[in-house]
Order: C-alpha cells, then sequence, then structure tokens
C-alpha cells in the first residue's frame, strides 16, 4: 500500500496529476496556483510524467489548448487563480458544451482591485454558471483525492464535463498536510484511461461545435443540464470506489461535523472549514449546540441533500468567502443558493450570511464566536435582524 | 438524489454536444441545398469545352463535376454566380436566366 | 514541442491541373455567398491537404456560413474555435496527437492540422493565438484567408482592409473623405520577422490555384509550425459582381496590391512576378469599396504599394499619379 508524504494543496495536485497519467498540461503563470506548474514541469523534465508540457500565451490560451487537446482525446490540466481564471473565461462554456472533460485547478486568489495575492472564492465562483463541474477542498489530502475523483466524474461518459478543481490560495495550496500517496495500480483501477467520445480523428470524420438554429438551441441546452444532473450518481458512484479502493470515505456532496443534535449550523466551502471545526469544539465546551455543514460540490448543487441537511437546524450561518455586489439578499453567492434551495421545504432554518475572509484574511476563531452568537440570538428570537454580517465591521 | 433530468422526446433529441457526422468525400451537405438561388444558370457547350478544369477548381460550391469526359455542372448546388463562365479560357459557358428553361429554380412557389 | 517525431505522410507537388487532386473535402451545401473567396480558398486547401487533416475554424464567415445549421460541409474532422484562439485549439490538436501517438495511445498517422483563420481571427482578435501558436512551434499550419474585413459581422474595418476603404465602421463622409485612414498590418511579415522556429511562411491568392495547393502542401510537409496568408476577395463586402472574385485576385497581384511570396531558409522567394505592373487604379475602380477616392488618395496607395515592393526587392514601381 501506499506512503505517506508532506505535501502543499499543489505539490498534492501535482502528484495526482502525475498518477493519473494526463497528456497535455498548460501553464501560465500566476500566483498562487503556479507552482503546480513548477513541479510538473520538473516532473516532465526528469521524464517522470510523459506529458506535452506547454508553455500557453496567457490563460486564455491555457483553456483553448486544453480545448484542443481534449477534443483530440487527450487527458488534460491546466489551472489558474485569481485574474487568471477571468482572463479565460470566454473559453468556459465551448469547453463545457464540446462536452470536453478537461481538468483545472483553482488555487482562489482575490480579484484585482486592488493587487492582493490572499484567498478569496469570487474568481471561481464568478465561472459557476458555465457548465463545469466545481467543488472545493480543505486539506492537501482532499486536493490529491478530488483531482482523481474529478477525472472520473468529469469522464464518465454519462457526463463528459470539465471540471474546476478548488481549493484556497496559500491556505491550502501553500501550507503542507500530510498525504497518503496511493499506489499506482489503486489509481488505475479507479480511474482507467480517458476514451473520448467522438474525438477529432480523420479515421472517422465528425464536426464539433456548428452552428445551430435558434430551435435547436433548448434540445442542446437541456442535455447539457442533464449531463450536469448525470454527474450527481457519478459523483456518488465515485466516492463509493474510492472508499472501496483507496479506504477513504468522504460524503458525496455535504460533510458534516458535530451536527447530531446541533441547533445552529455554519454553512461553508474551502479551507475556513478548518478553523469552523476547531471553532465548533470551544464552542461546545461552552454549551452551544453548533454544528458543520460543508459542502463539496458547488456544481452540480445538492438541492435535494441540504433540504434533508439544512432543515434541521435552527439557524444557519452561510460563510462567504466571496461577492457579489448587488446580489439579491446584498451578500454573497452561496447565500441565495442556499435559500433558493430551501424555499420549498416547510420546515426551514432562519439564515443569514457572514462576509468573511475577504481578500484572502484568515476568518479568526473570534469570529466564528461571533457567528455563533448572532445565530443563536436569530435561532431564540425566531428572526433574523439583518440578512448580512460583515466580520471586523459589526457590533 | 432525485433526479432533475429533463425529459427530451426523442424526435428533439440532437448529437451529443452538437458533435455531427462529417458528410462523405465529394459529397454533400444536403440540410443545405443551395441551387433555389441560382439567376442564371451556366450551360456548358461540350464542343467548345477543351478539359482544361479551370471552371472545376475555381467553383466555390464544388459544382462542376467531370462526368464522361466533359464538364458538367451540379444544378443542385450551383448558385450561379457565374465564376465558371468568367474563368473559362475558350468562352464554353453560357450563363442563361432560369426562367428560360422547364425545371427553371425561380419560381416564387419553390422559394417559398 | 514535439520530443520524439512521429510519422508523417510527405504529400507531392501538385504538377498542374489536369492532376490537381481529383477528390474535394470541402463539399457542396453550404451558405457561402454566391462567387465567395474565402470558400474558394477553403475548397483548394482542403483539396491539397487531403484526407489526414483536421481543420480548426475559428468565427468568421467560414464558421458562420459554413455550419449553418448543425451540419458541417468537410468531409475530414473539423472543430469550431473561438475567434480569438485557432491558434490555441490547433495548438492542443497537435500537442494531443504528439503526447498520444508517443505514449502509444492513438493507432494511426499524425494528421494535418490546419487552423482556417479568417483576418480578424488571425491578425486582430487572434493575433496572440497565433503568434503563442509559431512561437512554440506546433506541428500545424495557421491559414489567414484575408478578405481584408470582418465580413460575417456586415463589413466592419480589420487590421488588413487596405487604405481607403469603405467598411461600415469606416464609411467616407466630409470630415474622414478617404474613408479608412490607417495602413493595413502586414500580418506574414509579423510571422516571419518575430517567430524564428517557423519554418515555413508564404502568401497566396486563390487566383493562383496551383501556386496555392503546393504552397499549402510544402507548409505541411515542413516540420513544425507554417504559416499562410491567402488573399481571398469577397464580392459582397468589396463589391463587385459575384463572377469577377478570380479577376479581381489576379488584379491584386498584377497591380501589386498583393505580393506572392515564400519564405523559408531565412530567405524570401518571390513566386509569381508580373513582368509589367499596372496601376493600382485598375483595381481600386473595380471596387465599390474604393469608389469614393479622389486623385489624391489613390496616388498615396499607388506610393505606399511601390515601397511595399521595393522592401520584396522588388523595383518596378509605377508613377503615381496625383492628377
Amino acid at each position: 500500500m501506499g506512503t505517506k508524504k508532506f505535501l502543499t494543496g499543489l505539490g498534492a495536485t501535482a502528484t495526482a496529476v502525475k498518477m493519473a497519467d494526463v497528456d497535455v498540461i498548460t501553464s501560465f503563470p500566476i500566483r498562487p496556483y503556479t507552482g503546480v506548474m513548477m513541479i510538473l514541469s520538473q516532473m516532465v523534465a526528469n521524464g517522470e510524467l510523459d506529458a506535452e508540457f506547454i508553455h500557453a500565451d496567457g490563460e486564455h490560451a491555457q483553456l483553448s489548448i486544453c480545448h484542443g487537446a481534449s477534443a483530440a482525446g487527450a487527458r488534460t490540466f491546466t489551472g489558474s487563480s485569481g485574474v487568471g481564471v477571468t482572463y479565460a473565461f470566454e473559453t468556459y462554456s465551448p469547453i463545457s458544451g464540446g462536452r470536453c472533460p478537461v481538468q483545472m485547478l483553482i488555487a482562489d486568489r482575490t480579484l484585482d482591485p486592488p493587487g492582493d495575492f490572499g484567498s478569496e472564492h469570487t474568481d471561481a465562483l464568478g465561472c459557476r454558471d458555465q457548465g463545469w463541474i466545481m467543488g472545493w477542498a480543505e486539506t492537501p489530502q482532499e486536493v490529491f483525492d478530488n483531482t482523481l475523483i474529478y477525472y472520473r466524474v468529469g469522464e464518465d461518459p454519462r457526463v463528459r464535463l470539465p471540471q474546476f478543481n478548488c481549493h484556497d490560495g496559500y491556505f491550502v495550496s501553500h501550507i503542507p498536510g500530510e498525504v497518503e500517496i496511493p499506489d499506482q495500480s489503486q489509481v488505475d483501477e479507479f480511474l482507467p484511461p480517458y476514451r473520448p467520445v467522438d474525438p477529432l480523428d480523420p479515421q472517422k470524420p465528425v464536426g464539433h461545435g456548428p452552428q445551430i438554429f435558434p430551435d435547436q438551441g433548448p434540445a442542446l441546452e437541456a442535455m447539457r443540464h442533464n449531463a450536469m444532473m448525470a454527474a450527481m450518481p457519478a459523483i456518488e458512484e465515485a466516492i463509493d470506489d474510492f472508499g472501496r479502493i483507496f479506504g477513504r470515505k468522504y460524503a458525496p456532496f455535504v460533510e458534516e461535523f458535530m451536527t447530531d443534535d446541533a441547533e445552529l449550523a455554519f454553512f461553508i466551502n474551502g479551507a475556513h472549514a478548518h478553523t469552523a471545526r476547531y471553532a465548533i469544539k470551544h464552542l461546545r465546551e461552552r454549551g452551544i449546540k453548533v454544528g458543520l455543514v460543508k459542502i463539496r460540490f458547488i456544481r452540480p448543487w445538492p438541492t435535494d441533500l441540504l433540504q434533508e441537511s439544512l432543515s434541521r437546524f435552527k439557524a444557519v450561518g452561510v460563510v462567504e468567502t466571496n461577492s457579489s455586489f448587488g446580489i439579491a439578499r446584498g451578500g454573497g453567492i452561496l447565500a441565495p443558493e442556499v435559500c433558493g434551495s430551501l424555499y420549498d421545504v416547510p420546515q426551514r432554518p432562519l439564515i443569514a450570511s457572514f462576509m468573511g475572509g475577504l481578500g484572502g484574511e484568515p476568518i479568526t476563531l473570534k469570529e466564528f464566536d461571533f457567528i455563533a452568537g448572532k445565530l443563536k440570538k436569530i435561532a431564540e428570537s425566531g428572526k433574523i435582524e439583518k440578512p448580512v454580517y460583515w466580520l471586523g465591521f459589526e457590533e | 438524489m432525485k433526479s432533475h433530468e429533463v425529459k427530451i422526446a426523442k424526435e428533439k433529441l440532437l448529437p451529443e454536444a452538437g458533435i455531427v457526422k462529417a458528410p462523405s468525400p465529394n459529397g454533400e451537405q444536403e440540410t443545405m441545398i443551395t441551387g433555389c438561388w441560382r439567376v442564371l444558370r451556366p450551360v456548358i457547350d461540350r464542343e467548345k469545352c477543351t478539359m482544361c478544369r479551370s471552371c472545376w477548381i475555381f467553383c466555390p460550391d464544388q459544382a462542376i463535376e467531370i462526368a464522361e469526359e466533359k464538364m458538367a455542372v451540379k444544378l443542385k448546388y450551383c448558385k450561379g454566380c457565374g465564376i465558371c463562365a468568367e474563368v473559362c479560357p475558350v468562352g464554353a459557358i453560357e450563363r442563361v436566366p432560369e426562367l428560360d428553361f422547364e425545371d427553371g429554380v425561380v419560381r416564387l412557389e419553390k422559394l417559398f | 514541442m514535439a520530443t520524439q517525431k512521429v510519422e508523417k505522410t510527405k504529400l507531392d507537388r501538385v504538377r498542374s491541373l489536369a492532376k490537381a487532386p481529383m477528390d474535394d473535402y470541402y463539399v457542396s451545401g453550404h451558405r457561402t455567398c454566391a462567387g465567395c473567396g474565402p470558400a474558394i480558398n477553403y475548397r483548394m486547401v482542403a483539396k491539397a491537404a487531403g484526407k489526414d487533416t483536421i481543420f480548426v475554424g475559428p468565427t468568421g464567415c467560414m464558421y458562420v456560413a459554413n455550419t449553418s445549421y448543425l451540419c458541417v460541409p468537410w468531409a475530414v474532422p473539423w472543430i469550431h474555435a473561438q475567434i480569438t484562439n485557432g491558434g490555441g485549439i490547433g495548438s492542443g490538436i497537435s500537442a494531443a496527437y504528439e503526447a498520444r501517438i508517443r505514449k502509444g495511445k492513438y493507432k494511426g498517422k499524425f494528421p494535418n492540422v490546419i487552423v482556417m483563420a479568417g483576418d480578424g481571427g488571425s491578425s486582430d482578435i487572434g493575433l496572440q493565438s497565433l503568434s503563442g501558436a509559431m512561437y512554440r512551434n506546433h506541428d500545424l499550419l495557421f491559414i489567414a484567408y484575408d478578405n481584408e474585413a470582418y465580413a460575417n459581422t456586415g463589413i466592419q474595418v480589420s487590421p488588413t482592409t487596405p487604405y481607403g476603404a469603405r467598411t461600415t465602421f469606416t464609411p467616407p463622409g466630409p470630415v474622414v473623405p478617404e474613408g479608412k485612414k490607417l495602413w493595413p498590418k502586414d500580418l506574414a511579415k509579423l510571422i516571419v520577422g518575430g517567430h524564428p522556429s517557423v519554418a515555413y511562411v508564404a502568401t497566396a491568392s486563390i487566383g493562383y490555384p496551383i501556386d496555392l495547393m503546393n504552397k499549402v502542401r510544402k507548409a505541411l510537409n515542413v516540420e513544425g509550425a507554417a504559416f499562410m496568408h491567402i488573399h481571398a476577395p469577397c464580392p459582397k463586402g468589396w463589391g463587385f459582381p459575384a463572377n469577377k472574385a478570380i479577376e479581381i485576385a489576379r488584379l491584386a497581384v498584377q497591380t501589386g496590391m498583393w505580393t506572392m511570396w515564400e519564405f523559408e531558409n531565412g530567405e524570401y522567394k518571390i513566386n509569381i512576378e508580373p513582368k509589367k505592373f499596372k496601376p493600382v487604379s485598375q483595381y481600386l475602380e473595380v471596387q465599390d469599396r474604393f469608389n469614393h477616392l479622389t486623385a489624391e488618395h489613390k496616388a498615396k496607395i499607388q506610393n505606399f504599394v511601390n515601397q511595399k515592393l521595393a522592401m520584396l526587392g522588388i523595383k518596378v514601381p509605377v508613377e503615381a499619379v496625383t492628377a
């Protein structure tokens, strides 16, 4: 069985990419994701990984090259951060519409202005509606595992969709953690070689992406929607298989921590869940019945599972490490999706957003205390004073 | 989990990912028949034709065929641009109004 | 990016029209305008390249007019690219075949990868993508078919639109009598000048099919990246009758408005050079897009052409006439 190593999120990604036997890798430097390409280029130079390592002329080109390579049957990997992610925006819909299972690492970085290296999820979340599978990892181990799981789900013949494999810049990308590296044979069992459907091949000529009549639009969009819906069972099956082969069991979509008797819950994605767990242990010692609901996939969004999970609480605090200026309820991107998921449920919790970690600030234990205090007050009074709190600016 | 898939009737299904089959070499793309655009029909004088292939190579629509050792016009797709007549070095191609033909395509009932 | 060369078929020289390849891979049944120059170009390129070819089609007329609706007129694989990223998509396809053949994941020949981009998708919004593909020296051929405007969207000015041309973004008026005021970008020179790894660069014209097809074959036979800039007159955009595309294409060469050359082994070679150049006015006067020009404007264009020819070492200037 495998070995254990101390790896950063970027090191874990690179190791998984190598074990996935990726064919084409496209790079362009931007902090903080760029380290993964430094490691991969060395692997290629050393002959440890047989892949075309391409220095793209920008993020738009990184994605374009992956699109062409994937359409021609290659397993591809790319990545970016912050404004690099938004620079490539045009390419995202053509890649998912062409059903090319490109994988892109996003190590989050705050968008400009002002120039800031810290992690904020707006870069990735801004691309959430482009038909890509999307989710966050909390630790280097989860990063490693997600990299393999995403390829498996994205390349599933029912799905055939690209994947944003996200983790927080610095908090995860640069802080080492223990990672169990499996044997190559385990990876091969979990992730079979990519079998492209109708690739660009002169032996069997096809046309990819011709124009359509407007009346052909609904069906094509419905089919892309169905592909995303098919990702749900594909994720569940992949997680099952993953547990069987690697011995690590994940909740496919919604991971809970100390929620059995909880009345209050932090709803969170990504690295800050790590701090939240510590906060919850402290809060529990003080008798506050709070738990954690961590969402592992933002796309596809697990509406039904969230209805089951969140309707058990009296108050839910959505921790938002992102911004959407002027969005419904005036907070971040996640709360409207959470509220929307629960609208059809008769018994639903009171929900408030907590804007935190913007610009890459850590969310401190004290701030989780503050969130718990507000949630407690909301639960006791049975009403929402205001829907959004900006951590650090509140009484 | 509940399925939120859309049921798409069989007749509304399109090729997955918009990936379509290519026509065969020298074939035709039958969903875009362009012969009905034509106003003037190229008519080749087979006596004058020297088989130089100028009309053939310059046709934008692959509408000149080499048939029975002579050139022939593929009327189903010829748009009537007249390049063939223009490039013919011996003046073997005449452009005749479609209305002069029994099977002329410029008829309103054929266009709509 | 090749580390280990994979097998590639070499294409023979086309000796004459009688010996030109019979098979067509760009077939009947597309919505290009009657007498479309870029369609003629597509047909000749596809003929020359043959069956082991993959086309990349960035947005432009050759995407919109050819693929409506949910159909393709190519008998070889084709993929749509954004107008921005033809070079990138082409690079990816080429890299995929490098990797897959080397790693034993694909059994078959290395294909001809041809990016067929318009002047906008190559000299303007697609320039970075083109330059990247050339710089990295992927095994592909990038063709800019030049109809000197964004024709698909209704004839808007592009960097290769000639000085003095009327487009829907450069309408002449009392304040701007000449229409377009800028001199066109010389895309092929840009590729030659700044991309030392590119082994073959050529210009061609649909008026000269044998030359065009042989250049395509030469470009496909070289290892690594190659670039061709092909002049393809547009009846709708330039304002000439549908039957005149070939005549206009030849006039462009005969007046020096378009030059025909190859660049390989560090040297330019002029391929088709008229014995006596005609004055540019003969070219300008048969197209509506220039019909607002004064003698002064035409003289400026003549001078520009003379200078361009001199740079290529052609000393056959035609005197600029202002009166």
